[in-house]
């Protein structure tokens, strides 16, 4: 098992220096270069010229490359250029409020479907299945931003339940994490987009659900189950559902991967100060260093998740081993 | 194809069948001897989701020229690209829409009379993308750089226009009103400037609370705040929030005249020298005083910095030394007229104290500013809003007990905001969209609020590349002024909000004191015309339709 999971954090680190690469050269190739964004045209072209030396963007590409695969090495991902600031700063910045938001939409989304997966397939061909199914497909298929302008429509506008905008009141005070995140004003701000960002999620884990428990259904030990006489919550929760569970798990272990690219319309749509709307201006404006590194860091988390997910699934079914 | 297009067309081929009719005569030229026929041109406009009104524009011009025989290639194009071709080394195109922002300090017409249109910035990497050069012009342009005696600096700014409105290197498309909006049941006594709206550097200080229980006005941003180092912002955003913190030695009066601010007052010893006097008595935010010293080393620190965000203004200051505890002596590499209007109106102080000893003044974080302004800094999270106070030492302490400014993802979320009343002001100008639901107030929603409006002195238009045929030919020129549909682009792309385009015009009737109202500007579109003036100036129609250039 741990030689299994070395060998594995080996290809990772192979891959993703090759994804590094990539990145690299993907930004590099794309038109325009960051002191357009950064140089107001009525500036002096001496001013240009400084700051593409500032940046070492005069350099050739391959001495570029060369110095950013070396500070990679080190984990130094560099500075961005518009925030004065490290980009690990950046990000630590925003990672918090883009993480909350995306794991409470998960716990909603997973929990639902999960349970709610498991009970359609149990209870096939009836009305509720299909109400399901369309409720889900439903809000997977709508645009976020959509839904999420109707919520704010009916739960912030028409019936004042909830926040419009935001994570916090305007001017609230507070220093630690705690008084920034766990409180009744931040808790009131978060329902209203993690729900929606929740029902946008909720279709993955459902419907992976649904069919791996039919054809969990098909197999012997249920009807073993059945024999003895067990309760049918019981064999559908304890029995069934524990095993098929497998491939929510992958899919969950991916999306807390990929969970730390946020969800950008959600962001915009609710003002959320979360890294997605980062990502997208950090591209925009060729704040290369920024951009590079967020990537990075993400394709590293999605497999690192991959990983975690493979290795969980030794426990959840015990006829797996690695070797 | 909408009715104006098929009105358009219907009189185009009436048109060119009259033409081909009188073709056929005797006395007409063969094609061989015509001149050279009209390059096929490319205009780079914008992507229509970056400005979709100039990228409309451009299409129109392409489809305009067609219908006289030009082909014209309209090529939406990302802006950064853009920029690398206008400012690149190649200088390789033909024409392209863009704008120039009306940001405060472009109230002075050098910028938009030197810095464009200067033969001496007609080359790469320069702001005279138009390579629009003219002898006479350069003459003035340098001579209203010159005069420090402002009326007579007025008198060769409204030659100068004069002769941009003949030559017309470029053709302006329209200028976009701000209109803006503030909750009037809070606030009172708000300023709205031309160019820049109601969060202008006036507004907060002189605002006024309704009430004794609302007294810290929230202002709205669509755009976040990405540094609060004044020697690395480079957003007007930034700048809006940094020129409350720090103070300036002179400000722009919302009637655009420089008055003494942290200065007393300035003497022009000679044409190259200024004494500016400093205010006694002033602190900054951590309690030491403001001195010469700050100053003198402020503007050296600026001036040492080839790729500041002010260095066109400070590149003309050749030394700057305190000649006694009060006074700042600035001398000039040669005279430079915008220097009290610019120079001393945007360059913030700050404390030497804080950094000399920082390293590198540029990368430096600068995450508690430190300043002397009306506003002290309080806290900034990224993304969410920064919060200011009121410095109760400023020497005309604010009304307000300091201001918010709140950071949107989108201006849906701040109309929401401003429905539910958690917003006070707002700092960009609303969309259309948003200026008709506030209007309409649809069930009273929006009865607290006070929309106002300002014509912006910044505009957009299309550039065409002077340098090379056929818009070498000043005809030309005056043809597409004639071409280019200026109520089309006002009435129907901006829904009227905005204000009209014209062949050369630079300096806008908005900014008041510099337009010269009485040079006439073409800005008709006229099809009929444009063929007569480049019929006049020897351009022909070969027998397919192609237009083709004068012979030598």
């Amino acid at each position: 098992m741990l030689a299994y999971v070395i060998k594995r954090l080996l290809i990772m680190l192979v891959m993703l220096l090759l994804v590094a690469t990539m990145i690299f050269v993907m930004f590099r190739t794309m038109p325009g270069d960051p002191t357009a964004s950064m140089v107001d045209p009525s500036i002096p072209r001496e001013a240009r010229q400084a700051l593409l030396e500032r940046y070492g963007l005069h350099e050739s590409l391959w001495t570029q490359y060369r110095i950013f695969m070396g500070d990679l090495l080190r984990l130094d991902f560099g500075n961005s250029y518009f925030y004065n600031r490290t980009v690990l700063r950046v990000i630590g910045d925003r990672l918090p409020a883009t993480l909350i938001l995306m794991l409470t939409a998960m716990l909603f989304a997973y929990t639902i479907g999960i349970l709610w997966g498991a009970w359609m397939a149990w209870n096939r061909g009836t009305r509720l299945e299909s109400v399901g199914v369309t409720f889900s497909l439903v809000f997977r298929s709508a645009p976020t931003f959509w839904v999420g302008l109707m919520a704010i429509m009916v739960f912030s506008v028409m019936l004042g339940w909830f926040p419009a905008q935001g994570m916090r009141t305007t001017g609230y005070t507070g220093d630690t994490f705690v008084e920034v995140f766990l409180n009744r004003d931040f808790l009131r701000h978060l329902i209203l987009p993690a729900f929606v960002a929740g029902l946008y999620f909720l279709a993955t884990p459902l419907l992976i659900m649904r069919n791996s428990m039919l054809e969990v259904m098909s197999e012997d030990y249920i009807e073993m189950a059945r024999a003895k006489g067990l309760r049918e919550l019981r064999i559908l929760y304890k029995h069934a559902a524990r095993n098929a569970l497998l491939p929510v798990v992958t899919a969950g272990a991916l999306f807390i991967g990929a969970a730390i690219g946020g969800q950008v319309l959600i962001e915009v749509v609710f003002s959320w100060p979360g890294l997605g709307r980062e990502i997208v201006q950090a591209v925009t404006r060729s704040d290369y260093p920024l951009a590079q590194g967020i990537f990075i860091i993400i394709s590293a988390l999605v497999m690192f998740m991959n990983l975690v997910a493979d290795v969980l699934y030794a426990f959840l079914d015990p006829r797996i081993s690695y070797r | 194809m909408h009715a104006k297009h098929l009105l358009r067309f219907a009189a185009v081929t009436m048109m060119v069948i009259t033409l081909l009719a009188a073709c056929g005569g005797p006395a007409e030229l063969a094609d061989e001897d015509m001149g050279e026929l009209v390059p096929d041109l490319v205009i780079l406009s914008s992507l229509p989701e970056a400005n979709l009104v100039n990228y409309e524009m451009a299409q129109e011009l392409a489809d305009e020229l067609a219908q006289i025989g030009v082909t014209m290639d309209a090529r939406p194009t990302d802006f950064s690209v853009l920029l690398d071709v206008l400012y690149g080394e190649d200088m390789d195109y033909d024409a392209y829409t863009i704008g120039w922002s009306g940001r405060v300090e472009r109230l002075d017409p050098d910028m938009f009379l030197h810095s464009i249109n200067h033969s001496s910035n007609a080359v790469a990497g320069a702001n005279n993308t138009s390579r629009y050069v003219n002898p006479e012009f350069d003459s003035l342009a340098d001579a209203q750089r010159r005069e420090m005696d402002i009326e007579a600096r007025r008198e060769i700014v409204w030659q100068a226009q004069r002769i941009l409105a003949e030559d017309i290197p470029r053709v302006t498309l329209y200028s976009r009103a701000n209109v803006q909006t503030y909750d009037r049941t809070r606030f009172s006594n708000m300023v709205n400037m031309s160019g820049e709206g109601l969060f202008n550097e006036w507004s907060p200080m002189v605002m006024e609370p309704v009430s004794n229980d609302y007294t810290v006005p929230i202002v709205a941003s669509n755009v976040n705040i990405t540094n609060l180092n004044p020697f690395a912002a480079r957003s007007v955003y930034d700048w809006r929030n940094l020129r409350l913190i720090y103070d300036k030695l002179v400000r722009l009066s919302p009637e655009v005249q420089p008055v003494p601010w942290a200065a007393t007052g300035w003497q022009v010893i000679d044409d190259t020298t200024i004494d500016v006097e400093l205010r006694e008595g002033m602190d900054f935010h951590d309690g030491r005083p403001v001195t010469v010293d700050d100053v003198v080393w402020t503007y050296q620190t600026w001036m040492d910095l080839p790729e500041s965000y002010f260095a066109s203004f400070t590149n003309p200051i050749a030394s700057v030394e305190a000649t006694d505890g009060t006074t700042v002596r600035f001398t000039l590499h040669e005279p430079y007229a915008p220097f009290i209007t610019t120079t001393l109106t945007q360059i913030p102080i700050l404390p030497k104290h804080i950094w000399e000893n920082v390293g590198d003044v540029t990368q430096y974080a600068n995450e508690n500013p430190i300043g002397s302004g009306p506003f002290k800094f309080v806290r900034f999270r990224t993304g969410e809003e920064l919060v200011t106070e009121r410095f109760d030492d400023y020497f005309e302490p604010v009304k307000v007990d300091g201001y918010i400014f709140k950071i949107y993802a989108s201006p849906e979320g701040v109309l929401t905001d401003l429905e539910l009343a958690n917003v006070d002001v707002i700092s960009y100008d609303l969309i259309p969209a948003h200026i008709n639901q506030i209007k309409e107030n649809d069930g009273g929603r929006f009865d607290h609020l006070e929309l106002t409006e300002a014509q912006d002195i910044g505009f957009f238009y299309i550039g065409m590349n002077n340098n090379r045929p056929p818009f070498d030919h000043k005809a030309f020129r005056v043809a597409i002024a004639h071409l280019v549909d200026y109520d089309y682009a006002l009435d129907v792309l901006l829904d009227g909000y905005g204000s009209r385009g014209g062949g050369g015009l630079v300096i806008n009737a908005a900014n008041e004191f510099w337009h010269n109202p009485e040079v006439p500007i073409y800005d008709t579109y006229d099809p009929q015309r444009a063929r007569e003036i480049l019929a006049d100036a020897g351009f022909t129609w070969d027998s397919q339709g192609r237009l083709r250039m004068p012979r030598d």
